[in-house]
C-alpha cells in the first residue's frame, strides 16, 4: 500500500517534470529570445565591421594606398554628407529604389504565379519546367545584350532584368515547397472533409510557406544585385550610375559614399524580410 | 452522444500493385464491431494493419469485399469516423486550439459551439493552459492527446487509433491508456486501436483480433471478458496475455520484433527543407 502509494506520487513528478508547465512555457519563449540572444548577437556582430573601418583608417592614413585610389574614411565621411545634404545621393537612391521594388513586385508576382501552377499541376510543370531551367542558367549579364537590342536601354530593361533575378529563385522555391508537403498533411484535411480551397488554404500554402518566403528573400537579394549591375552597365541614374560616373572622373570618395549607400540600403531591406519573418514563421522551432 | 453503428467487415481483401507485381496486403478479413464496443487489433509489423485502418476510415478505395456501416458501404471519409495517426500530424503552423478547431470546420455548429467544444476537448485530454502552444512546445504525449482531442472533437461514431502511443515511454504510455480508456466510457463511442503491445491491447479492448502476415489476415479472436479497471498482474489478464502471446510463436520471429520507425512514419512535424538557389 505505502509502495503503491509512492509510485504514485513518483508517477506524478515525472508527469510534471514531463510536461513544460504553461506558463513557463510562455516566460521561456519571451525571455530567452529578447534579452539573451539578441544581445549576444548585437554584439557579435560589431567587431569584424569595426576592425576593417580601422584597418582602412590605417590603410588611408599611412598612405599605402594613394589617396586618389583609396580615400580615407573620413573624406567618405565628408563626401556622404555633403552629397546627403546637397540632395544628390537621395535623389539617386530613390530612382534605384523605384526600379528595384517594381522589378521585385512583378518578378514575384510572375514567379508565385508560375511556381504555384508547377506545383499543383504536374502537366503543367512537365510542359515548362524544362525550359524554366534553362532560363534560370543564363545570368543577368547574359541577358543584358539581347534585351537591350529588343527593349533598348530605358526603365524597361531594368525592370525586366530585375524581376528576372526575382523571378527565378522565387519561381523555383514555390515549386518545390509546395510538392514536398508532407502527404501527411493532405490525408488530415481529407479526413475532416476539406474542400478544395480549404485544402490549398489551410494546409498547402502553410505547409509551403516557409520555403515560398525563403524565396522571397533570395528574389529580393537577387533583385537588389541586378539593381546594381544593370544601374552600372545602362543609366544616367541611380546608386549604380553614381558609382560609374565617379570612377569615371576618379572620385573615388563619391564612389565608396554610393557603395557604403548600396549596403546600408540592403541591408536594411533585408531586415525588414527578416524581421517580418519572426512575425510570419513564429511556430517554427530552430534546429540550430 | 454519438450514435455508435455497427461495422460489418466481410471477405475484407486488398492488394497493392508494386512495380508491376501485385502484393497481396489483406485478404478474406471478415470482422464484426459492435456500436460502443473497443476493438483491439494486435500483429506484427507490415501485416496490414494501417491499410486496414486506411480502409476503414475511406482513404483507400480500391479493394475487394465489403466495409459496411449500419448496412451502407462506406465510401471516402466521412466527419462520422476520426482516426488519430502513429505520428501525431498536427500543423506546425497552427496552435493547440486552432489544431483541433480543424475537426470542427466543416462541422454545422454556430461559432460559439465551436469554440465552447474545443475548449471542453482541450480539458477532456487535460491539456488547459496549452491552448496557444504551438506544437514544437509540446512533448510527444501531449501531441499525442492534441491529435486525439482533434479526432474527437467533431464526436465521431467512431474513432481509429493507429498504434497512437507507440513512440512513446512507458511511463506516459500507461497513462495516455487510462485517459483513453477513461474518454471511451464517457464518449460511448466504437474505438479501433492497432497496437503490437500485446498488454495494451488486452488493458483496453473488449475483443483482442490478432492478425498473422503476409498477407495480413485474421487468426484469432480472444474475447476479454474482465471488468474494468483491469488489472495487469491480476491473474486472468495474465492468462489471456499468454494466450494471445502464443498465438505469435508460430509467426516468423524477426516479424514479431516490431522495427523502428519506417522513413515515411517518421514525425512529421517537419517540414520540406528549404534550399538555396543560386543564380
Ligand atoms: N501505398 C503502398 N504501396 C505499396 N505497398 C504498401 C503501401 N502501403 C503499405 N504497403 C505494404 O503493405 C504492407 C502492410 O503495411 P501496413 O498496413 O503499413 O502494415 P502495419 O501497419 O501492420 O505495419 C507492408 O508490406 C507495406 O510495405
Ligand atoms: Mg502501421
Amino acid at each position: 500500500m505505502i509502495g503503491s502509494a509512492a509510485q504514485f506520487t513518483s508517477n506524478r513528478r515525472a508527469e510534471r517534470e514531463a510536461e513544460p508547465a504553461p506558463l513557463a512555457l510562455k516566460r521561456q519563449r519571451k525571455q530567452a529570445a529578447v534579452t539573451h540572444e539578441s544581445v549576444r548577437n548585437f554584439v557579435l556582430a560589431w567587431p569584424f565591421p569595426l576592425a576593417v573601418l580601422a584597418f582602412w583608417y590605417v590603410a588611408a592614413s599611412r598612405g599605402w594606398v594613394a589617396a586618389q585610389v583609396l580615400p580615407s574614411p573620413e573624406t567618405v565621411a565628408s563626401t556622404f554628407a555633403d552629397l546627403f545634404r546637397s540632395g544628390e545621393l537621395l535623389a539617386n537612391l530613390k530612382i534605384s529604389l523605384w526600379r528595384v521594388l517594381g522589378g521585385f513586385a512583378a518578378g514575384a508576382l510572375c514567379g508565385l504565379c508560375l511556381g504555384v501552377s508547377m506545383g499543383l499541376s504536374s502537366t503543367f510543370k512537365d510542359y515548362v519546367y524544362p525550359l524554366f531551367k534553362a532560363f534560370a542558367q543564363i545570368p543577368v549579364l547574359g541577358w543584358l545584350p539581347l534585351m537591350m537590342m529588343l527593349v533598348g536601354i530605358d526603365e524597361a530593361l531594368k525592370i525586366i532584368l530585375i524581376s528576372k533575378a526575382a523571378l527565378v529563385p522565387i519561381a523555383v522555391n514555390t515549386y518545390k515547397g509546395i510538392q514536398n508537403v508532407p502527404a501527411g498533411y493532405v490525408e488530415v484535411a481529407r479526413v475532416f472533409r476539406f474542400t478544395r480551397l480549404q485544402l490549398l488554404q489551410k494546409v498547402i500554402f502553410p505547409a509551403a510557406f516557409p520555403p515560398i518566403w525563403n524565396g522571397i528573400r533570395y528574389g529580393f537579394t537577387h533583385a537588389w544585385l541586378a539593381l546594381v549591375v544593370v544601374e552600372l552597365l545602362a543609366s544616367s541614374e541611380g546608386l549604380g550610375f553614381m558609382i560609374v560616373f565617379g570612377r569615371q572622373l576618379f572620385q573615388l570618395d563619391v564612389v565608396m559614399a554610393a557603395v557604403v549607400m548600396v549596403g546600408i540600403v540592403g541591408f536594411s531591406l533585408d531586415k525588414i524580410l527578416a524581421l517580418t519573418e519572426r512575425r510570419l514563421l513564429g511556430w517554427r522551432r530552430h534546429g540550430f | 452522444m454519438a450514435h455508435a453503428g455497427t461495422l460489418t467487415i466481410s471477405n475484407l481483401s486488398k492488394q497493392y500493385e508494386v512495380k508491376g507485381e501485385v502484393l497481396p496486403v489483406l485478404k478474406d478479413i471478415t470482422l464484426t464491431i459492435n456500436p460502443g464496443e473497443f476493438v483491439s487489433i494486435v500483429g506484427s509489423s507490415g501485416c496490414g494493419k494501417s491499410t486496414l485502418l486506411r480502409l476503414l476510415i475511406g482513404l483507400e478505395e480500391d479493394y475487394q469485399g465489403e466495409i459496411l456501416l449500419d448496412g451502407g458501404r462506406i465510401v471516402g471519409t466521412s466527419l462520422e469516423r476520426g482516426i488519430v495517426f502513429q505520428e501525431h500530424r498536427l500543423f506546425p503552423w497552427l496552435s493547440v486550439e486552432k489544431n483541433i478547431g480543424l475537426g470542427l470546420l466543416n462541422a454545422k455548429v454556430p461559432e460559439e459551439e465551436k469554440r465552447r467544444s474545443i475548449q471542453e476537448h482541450i480539458e477532456l485530454v487535460g491539456l488547459s493552459g496549452f491552448e496557444t502552444a504551438y506544437p514544437y512546445q509540446l512533448s510527444g504525449g501531449m501531441a499525442q492527446r492534441v491529435a486525439i482531442a482533434r479526432a474527437l472533437v467533431n464526436r465521431p461514431e467512431i474513432l481509429l487509433l493507429d498504434e497512437p502511443f507507440g513512440a512513446l515511454d512507458a511511463l506516459t504510455r500507461a497513462h495516455l491508456q487510462q485517459e483513453l480508456h477513461r474518454i471511451w466510457q464517457q464518449e460511448s463511442i466504437t474505438m479501433i486501436l492497432v497496437t503490437h503491445d500485446v498488454e495494451e491491447a488486452i488493458y483496453l479492448g473488449d475483443k483482442v483480433v490478432v492478425m498473422e502476415p503476409r498477407p495480413g489476415r485474421v487468426r484469432r479472436i480472444v474475447p476479454v471478458a474482465l471488468a474494468h479497471p483491469r488489472d495487469r498482474a491480476a491473474y486472468e489478464f495474465v492468462r489471456i496475455k499468454e494466450d494471445v502471446m502464443r498465438e505469435f510463436i508460430g509467426q516468423p520471429a524477426e516479424e514479431v520484433i516490431e522495427p523502428p520507425l519506417r522513413a515515411h512514419d517518421a514525425p512529421s512535424d517537419r517540414l520540406p527543407s528549404t534550399f538555396r538557389f543560386a543564380v
